[in-house]
């Protein structure tokens, strides 16, 4: 008849492994999770063995140490041990150690780990194993009201200590399953995803977000290849400490050069350099962004190499950080691969967009353009007036006007706003708007130059200006006065052939360039006064004319302008308008438009 | 972008609202099964986890919530999740959480399927 204690013995054995069994099902069906039935482990343990003080310690491979994962009154529960490989063999020999009376082989280790053992209160440590694999510890206290372990309870020590491994063991197959099973759906999935956003920041944010998620790690960036300045500049970045000091430079790293970078920063720049990703799990070479460890892919789009991707810290359960793998490289690589056309793709969409966007604000620019120039041409006593404005490719600046001044006067203005587009159309509207008014008073051409260049001073942005010239025609005296800021030289033929060029002598800036103090250190807007005869022609003009190419690379230039109105001066000035434009356009044959057109030619019949 | 992840725990009459906000991975998983369990201590077995502030969620962070799942079935509760992105959604599919919890679009039927 067995003892009663023994009888005991064997209920609470029968009990124990019932309950064992019991979650190692739980494991198995698949919800179940060391991490989390650790504890409950522990308590079952300690109760078997009518043990009061006790604790799970698992092996970390990567930090080598001994960490708690579950422990019942011990008193730092963040308590390491750190533990070597030849110990971590020595202690597999083993199934239970006495600490009291520990196996020569062990003497050293444990004696060095005296001060954490005594933190735990240990008495007997059984170790964790699959086969030659060291798991971890379960570490016992003293056996409550007993001085030593009995045979029986060490024999269901280590019944208990292979039970828990494996328990350990499914746990992580199951994890690493799981891992395995989230990343082939994440994959497929979140590539889709990002194929459907368009804003490219948006896409670069989701890239970096997700092949963290996707790789289980903590942190995150993207840089992109900026091809101008050959660095390698950050876009986005997820947990990364970029904080900048004196001694960092993670956010532009030279492509060409590494002299000066450290071996970190050199290690991007070599993804891009070798096309090919780079793993670094050592903590003093990846000690970079604030990380552990890093593993950077390129990132190709259709054709060329856009960036890098790179993921940092990959996580474990339990607080651990993880080497980066083949396998992850493998995924971050496809992942990046899908990553690089979808950012490429965004880019181009934003590109029309954008491309749309000008072509709407070009035709819009035209508009006010078109309004702003003469529809019909002025009745002047004596006179002949036509004006030709060809536009050539996109919106440019030229503006020609005939204003009816009071006295019987008519101004005729040209001018050329440099720039392009809407901000050109609307200098030039301030530009014609600052002219009326200016007429309106009456002013002399030089006061009437000064005020509108401070006009567009004031509205233009910087580096926006206009070249202008303004004749005020007085038919009664056949007086032509003129003012030039910076525009070319209208061109006099007389009616006898001599030519003569207006305002060379006395022109200023073009309006709008600088401010008016400066103006004036620079030259005065003077005027100047020409008298006009019979048969004598005025031709204004933009340098749409004199500095339109040919295919050899010539300028049409000053000389063929004044050959061409020499020829024909006795026409009328719709004919002479017409044959220099043809002539021009003669000239130009089929090389590209330099700019848009403008001509404007008064006669005096 | 720092993660900035967050758990906010709002106990009402019989049942229990926890909203998360940030990077659901292995330290911040740890978080919210900590509150979950706490909630489940005080007897709240119907408890409704809004990701609506949670756009991230790793292998890890998905372990976690299966193993909340499965305190909870032990103790007969319910669980429904909520405010999931389109890819959150297909995942819960796709690893099976949604044969063991509810997924709702929003908070207010969430709560009315608890």
């Amino acid at each position: 008849m067995q003892s009663a204690s023994a009888e005991e013995t064997t209920q609470r054995l029968i009990f124990s492994l019932s309950e064992l069994e019991q979650l190692g099902e739980t494991i198995i069906s698949g919800h179940g999770n060391f991490n989390a039935s650790s504890k409950t482990y522990l308590r079952m343990i300690l109760g078997t063995l009518q043990v009061t003080r006790g604790a799970i310690l698992l092996f970390h491979p990567t930090e080598n140490h001994l960490a708690i994962e579950a422990s019942i009154n011990v008193k730092d529960e963040s308590l390491c041990i750190p533990v070597s490989s030849d110990e971590t063999s020595a202690m597999l020999r083993f199934s239970v150690i006495d600490l009291s009376n520990p196996p020569a082989g062990l003497t050293p280790f444990l004696n060095r780990i005296a001060p954490q053992l005594k933190v735990l209160d240990a008495n007997f440590w059984a170790p964790l194993k699959i086969r030659d694999e060291f798991l971890g510890v379960i570490s016992l206290g003293r056996f409550f009201a007993k001085a030593g372990m009995e045979d029986w309870a060490r024999e269901l020590l280590n019944v208990l200590a292979n039970q828990t491994s494996i328990a350990i063991a499914y746990s992580r197959l199951l994890d690493k399953a799981r891992g395995e099973q989230f990343r082939l759906f994440h994959l497929s999935d979140v590539a889709v995803e990002i194929c459907k956003q368009l804003d490219t920041e948006a896409v670069v944010e989701e890239v970096v977000n997700y092949a963290v998620a996707l790789l289980d790690a903590s942190a995150g960036g993207l840089m992109r290849i900026d091809p101008l300045t050959q660095r390698l500049e950050m876009k986005y970045v997820f947990n990364f400490d970029l904080t900048p000091n004196a001694e960092r430079q993670e956010f532009s790293i030279p492509l060409k050069t590494d002299g000066e970078l450290s071996p970190a920063l050199s290690m991007l720049a070599e993804v891009v350099r070798q096309d090919r990703p780079l793993i670094c799990n050592d903590v003093e070479r990846a000690g970079l962004f604030g990380r552990k460890k890093l593993m950077a892919v390129p990132m190709f789009g259709r054709e060329n190499i856009l960036g890098v991707l790179v993921v940092g810290d990959k996580e474990g359960r339990g607080g651990v950080t993880l080497d980066f793998t083949a396998e992850d490289e493998i995924l971050l690589t496809a992942f990046a691969n899908q990553a690089g056309v979808a950012i490429e793709n965004a880019q181009l969409y934003q590109e029309a967009l954008e491309g749309r966007r000008l072509q709407a604000e070009m035709e819009e620019a035209a508009k006010i353009q078109q309004n702003l120039i003469p529809d019909t041409l002025p009745e002047i006593p004596g006179y002949e007036v036509q004006g030709l404005y060809h536009p050539r490719g996109n919106v440019g600046g030229d503006y020609y006007d005939y204003i009816e001044e009071a006295n019987s006067s008519w101004g005729l203005a040209i001018a050329d706003v440099s720039g392009k587009g809407m901000q050109a159309a609307l200098l030039m509207a301030t530009l014609r708007a600052g002219l009326l008014s200016e007429v309106a008073r009456q002013k002399d051409l030089s006061s009437m130059a000064i005020n509108l260049n401070a006009l567009l001073y004031a509205s233009g942005t910087p580096g926006k200006y206009a070249t202008f010239f303004y004749a005020r025609l007085q038919p009664e005296t056949d007086l032509l006065t003129t003012v030039n800021a910076g525009h070319n030289n209208p061109l006099l033929i007389r009616s006898d052939g001599n030519c003569q060029w207006l305002g060379t002598e006395k022109g200023g800036a073009p309006l709008g360039m600088f401010p008016d103090d400066m103006l004036l250190q620079i030259a005065e807007y003077e005027q100047e006064t020409t008298e006009l005869f019979s048969g004598d022609v005025v031709v204004f003009y933009t340098d749409g004319v004199t500095e339109t190419e040919n295919l050899d690379d010539e300028l049409y230039g000053e000389e063929r302008l004044e050959r061409a109105v020499k020829r024909l001066h006795h026409a009328s000035a719709n004919e002479i308008c017409t044959a220099i434009y043809d002539d021009v356009m003669e000239f130009q044959g089929e090389a590209a438009p330099f700019d848009d057109l403008t001509l404007m030619v008064l006669r005096k019949t | 972008m720092a993660n900035g992840f967050n758990v906010d725990v709002h106990t009402e009459d019989g049942y229990v609202v926890i909203q998360t906000a940030g990077y659901l991975n292995d330290p911040t998983g740890e978080a919210l099964a900590e509150a979950a369990k706490e909630v489940m201590a005080d007897g709240y077995n119907k408890i409704v986890i809004d990701l609506e502030k949670t756009r991230l969620i790793n292998s890890i962070g998905i372990s976690i919530l299966i193993e909340i799942i499965e305190l909870l079935e032990e103790q007969g509760g319910v669980l429904n999740f909520c405010n999931l992105t389109p890819v959150q959604d297909r995942i819960f599919k796709m690893m099976g959480l949604a044969q063991h919890a509810g997924i709702f679009p929003d908070q207010d039927s969430a709560i009315a399927n608890l």
